[in-house]
């Protein structure tokens, strides 16, 4: 190998001299081609450094704090599981009595935002706290040990919903949160995805504009708890969006102001077939065939419902976005 | 260590837990090299000089070709471009129009009067002599200049140019564009002496006496014999003299109509220039089938398909996968040819091997059959070099074997390839190997670079996007010397360079550096090469391999790290 990569300058010097906000550090504990870890990671780079988190218990908590140390770099509280909304609430309050702009940001995974913190979600969002709540969507509770949450898809095998001879998979469908959240008349809420960083980076720099609560819902592969290579966490990511499945849309004020239109559709079963979660749907059995007929007809009722096609080729869709380009320019 | 109280942590800290360790595999940046740079004869890195291109630095781009190649405005013009048929885009869309890309460089050098990137050569550094100004010729004596040797160059025509003068109709290579190219690498210091023949004015045991090395690229300038059944007509007029006469005088004689035999370039020229001279029925019959998608591998025309092309529209009717059985004379006059079906057949051993059908013998009435079927060595000077052999001998890099300090190259040598880029390339790896014995170094490597293929790009970061053509001159106004191709404009140029792939070379797209999970890709965008604008950090790096993943370029490998 001819790794001509050595430097005058030290990595130490490098490292300090990074030109991007550097909100979380290296060093943090997250599993091999976390999906979550990156969008985070995305997050507080657009972000900036004016804010402070207020995050519930999951992944993110663990893999960032194993006390004593920390990677984050802006201040950062770690709530329980079921009140990232009211820590966040809270912190906010404080700021503005004491005159501070700070952004507040509150952090969760899907189990603290769909079931456990929704209460508590809730009750910030009908407060109207300038909050900007992001959920990182992984589909279940991986830090336990992948149990089912709200937002696991239907099909899809956790040990909690184990296929079987009675059912392929969860039984239950994935609950539509941005609606739900979208529901309390908020100014903005987003879904967003990894493997679009651009669109990533850009719905946050708009909450961040945004006076009032807004939340933006991340889809973050989890390679352990999908079953899929580390490596492959943003060609999940995308597929998942490509397929219909996941769509990325904008809600303002409860109405669609915005998606990201798919290029060219691909089956659910691209997406599917490349993880363990869904590897029974894929067996010779009539219930298996039924089931992966149902997550088609999901993400076709999703692309009709939001109108997530294409017309043609255009920078701004699917394909278009994620043009590499010499130099890194891109449109974000 | 001093622990702080209770659940409180300093910023940043884990950055004393090293994940490193946690890793089986770690990423490498390797640059293979692109499909287009390994297939280029002339060993031009055309990933390299788009990649100049999209920057908008054209003189760097140019100055990237010369390093390899000093005339791009004649490759970018009459070269067939294997480099576009190796071109990764090809799978996608249309691969990049490489050669038109070239060819705008070359010409804009020109206009612009760039010099070559060259140091001025000592009066008093060896001396080395080059038979022949062609492509071969040209290129081994600029490559050597380059090295800090002088040069003196011999020629037996006039005027420099070899083959690219005499065998190459000037609508397809202007003698503009020639002498544009020529001038400059003489204005490095060469000292020409035209009107040498060897074994005439020169001789080569005075040669290898006088100079420190002797280079031999006299070009095959002379068409092959032909006959068929021993029968020759009276009036032969041999393909590459018609050339060479449409070249020097501007026309050629006219006949009723004419029959050319062969598939390669010279048949296609002598076609084209039969018709601009005013023959107004020309046939061309070749062994071989035209080029397309159903041609078979191994049994084409090697003629540029482009070039085909263009002929058929001018009028040129073309008889595939024919032979000629019996040639029809009154008098010693052709008065026809008699020609059967042809095709190359596996045999018993698979091995393609050509079968004449019967009973499909037909008549083509011409008044001129006009042989193109190759050329030969005319090997005056050289007879003790050839021995018996039609062509000179040669070893890898292009030294004579038995020779202290004798080398070859281009279409004179065993391995010439009968191209101006392949003759290009042999002046090029012989002046190395010149280089190295002139120095008493060891012979240069051959060491290859492996190709980076289609399968390890990541393509989702592509965009389909069309090819920009060159505009074709209309048949009507296809005349005389008129140029029929002409280049691309500036727009459509950085366009292509957008379109280019960079395959295997870094593009600084920042991927890498977005996409890590674990901050472990760092960024230098101090770093003058673009090879080393990001750095892995493998005191944090996991392995996860998602930055080589979703490297669009393939510039990144994971290899095994215990």
């Amino acid at each position: 190998m001819n790794n001509e990569t050595t430097k005058t300058v030290s990595i130490e010097e490098l490292r300090r001299k990074q030109p991007r906000f550097q909100g979380i550090t290296s060093g943090h504990r997250a599993c091999l081609g976390c999906g979550e870890a990156l969008a985070a990671r995305l997050v507080t780079e657009a972000a900036g450094p004016d804010v402070m988190i207020a995050n519930a218990t999951g992944c993110l908590e663990i893999f960032t704090t194993p006390w004593p140390e920390s990677s984050w770099r802006v201040p950062w509280m770690h709530s329980l599981f079921e009140n990232a909304g009211a820590i966040a609430a809270g912190m906010e309050s404080a700021m503005k009595a004491q005159g501070k702009t700070t952004k507040v940001l509150s952090f969760a995974g899907d189990g603290g935002t769909f079931d456990i913190g929704f209460q508590a979600l809730s009750g910030m969002m009908e407060r109207g706290h300038n909050v900007l709540y992001v959920c990182y969507d992984n589909e279940a509770y991986m830090n336990t040990g992948i149990q089912r949450s709200s937002s696991t898809p239907h099909a899809a095998r956790t040990t909690t919903s184990p296929p079987g001879r009675e059912r392929m998979g969860k039984r239950h469908l994935k609950k539509d949160i941005v609606s739900i959240v979208a529901a309390h008349h908020i100014p903005y809420a987003a879904t967003t995805s990894v493997a679009y960083p651009v669109d990533l980076r850009r719905k946050v720099r708009r909450a961040m504009e945004i006076e009032g609560p807004t939340f933006i819902q991340i889809h973050s592969p989890c390679p352990l708890g999908w079953g899929h290579d580390g490596a492959e966490t943003l060609d999940v990511a995308r597929m998942a969006v490509e397929c219909g499945l996941y769509p990325v849309i904008e809600l303002e004020r409860g109405k669609l102001t915005g998606l990201l239109p798919i290029r060219e559709p691909r089956p659910v079963s691209d997406y599917l077939k490349v993880q363990q979660r869904f590897r029974h749907l894929f067996q010779d059995h009539h219930k298996a065939r039924e089931e992966l007929e149902h997550l088609q007809a999901l993400a076709d009722y999703n692309i009709e419902t939001f109108q997530l096609s294409g017309h043609g080729a255009d920078d701004q869709d699917t394909s278009g976005l994620n043009e590499a380009r010499r130099g890194g320019v891109r449109s974000a | 260590m001093k622990y702080p109280r209770g659940g409180y942590a300093l910023p940043g800290t884990t950055l004393a837990f090293k994940t490193g360790t946690w890793r089986v595999q770690k990423p490498v940046h390797y640059h293979y090299a692109a499909p287009c740079h390994h297939a280029c004869p002339a060993g031009e890195d055309a990933q390299a000089y788009l990649a100049r291109v999209e920057e908008g630095d054209f003189r760097a781009a140019w100055e990237t070709i010369v390093q390899a190649n000093p005339m791009p405005c004649v490759t970018g013009r009459v070269c067939l471009h294997p480099c576009e048929h190796a071109c990764n885009r090809g799978q996608f869309d249309e691969s990049i129009a490489i050669h038109s890309v070239e060819r705008y460089l070359g010409d804009m050098a020109v206009k612009e009067g760039w010099a070559y990137p060259v140091q001025p050569v000592p009066a008093n550094a060896p001396r080395v002599a080059v038979i022949g100004a062609g492509p071969a010729g040209m290129s081994n004596a600029y490559h050597l200049i380059r090295a800090g040797y002088n040069v003196t160059l011999f020629d037996a025509f006039p005027l420099a140019g070899g083959t690219l003068r005499t065998g190459i109709p000037n609508y397809r290579l202007p003698d503009e564009a020639l002498d544009a190219e020529l001038d400059r690498i003489f204005a490095l210091g060469i000292e020409f002496k035209p009107h040498h023949q060897l074994g005439r004015e020169i001789s080569l045991s005075e040669l290898k006496e006088q100079y420190a090395a002797v280079f031999l690229a006299p070009g095959a300038m002379q068409g092959r014999n032909w006959s068929v059944g021993d029968v020759v007509p009276q009036d032969l007029h041999q393909g590459l003299d018609l050339i060479k006469q449409w070249m020097t005088v501007g026309e050629v004689p006219s006949f009723q109509s004419a029959a050319v035999v062969g598939g390669g370039n010279t048949a296609i020229d002598v076609a084209r220039i039969l018709k601009r001279s005013g023959t107004p029925e020309v046939h061309i019959i070749t062994h071989n089938g035209l080029p397309g998608p159903n041609a078979i591998p191994g049994d084409v025309m090697r003629a540029i398909p482009r070039e085909v092309e263009h002929a058929q529209q001018e009028g040129v009717q073309i008889h595939e996968h024919r032979g000629i059985r019996r040639l029809i004379l009154r008098g010693g006059r052709v008065t026809g040819v008699e020609m059967v079906h042809m095709k190359k057949m596996p045999d018993e051993t698979g091995r393609l091997r050509r079968v004449a059908f019967e009973g499909t013998e037909t008549v083509l009435h011409v008044d001129q059959v006009i042989p193109a079927i190759g050329q030969v060595v005319e090997g005056e000077g050289m007879e003790r070099l050839l021995g018996q052999a039609d062509w000179l001998p040669v070893d890898d890099l292009f030294k004579v074997p038995g020779q202290e300090n004798v080398w070859s190259g281009g279409d004179a040598c065993s391995t010439g390839q009968g191209t101006v880029a392949g003759a290009i390339g042999d002046g090029r790896r012989a002046a190395e190997d010149m280089v190295a014995w002139l120095r008493g170094w060891e012979r240069p490597e051959l060491g290859e670079r492996r190709i980076v293929e289609y399968a390890q790009l990541n393509l989702t970061y592509f965009n389909p996007k069309e090819r920009a053509h060159e505009p074709i001159l209309p048949v009507a106004e296809r005349t005389g010397a008129r140029e029929v191709v002409s280049g691309l404009e500036r727009n459509q140029v950085m366009q292509e360079s957008h379109r280019c792939f960079s395959c295997g070379n870094c593009m600084s797209c920042d991927n890498c550096w977005t996409l890590c999970p674990d901050s472990a890709v760092l960024k230098n965008p101090d770093a003058a090469r673009e090879i080393d604008r990001y750095v892995f950090d493998y005191d944090y790096c996991k392995g996860c391999g998602l930055c080589a993943a979703e490297c669009p370029v393939g510039f990144i490998d994971m290899v095994e790290d215990n």
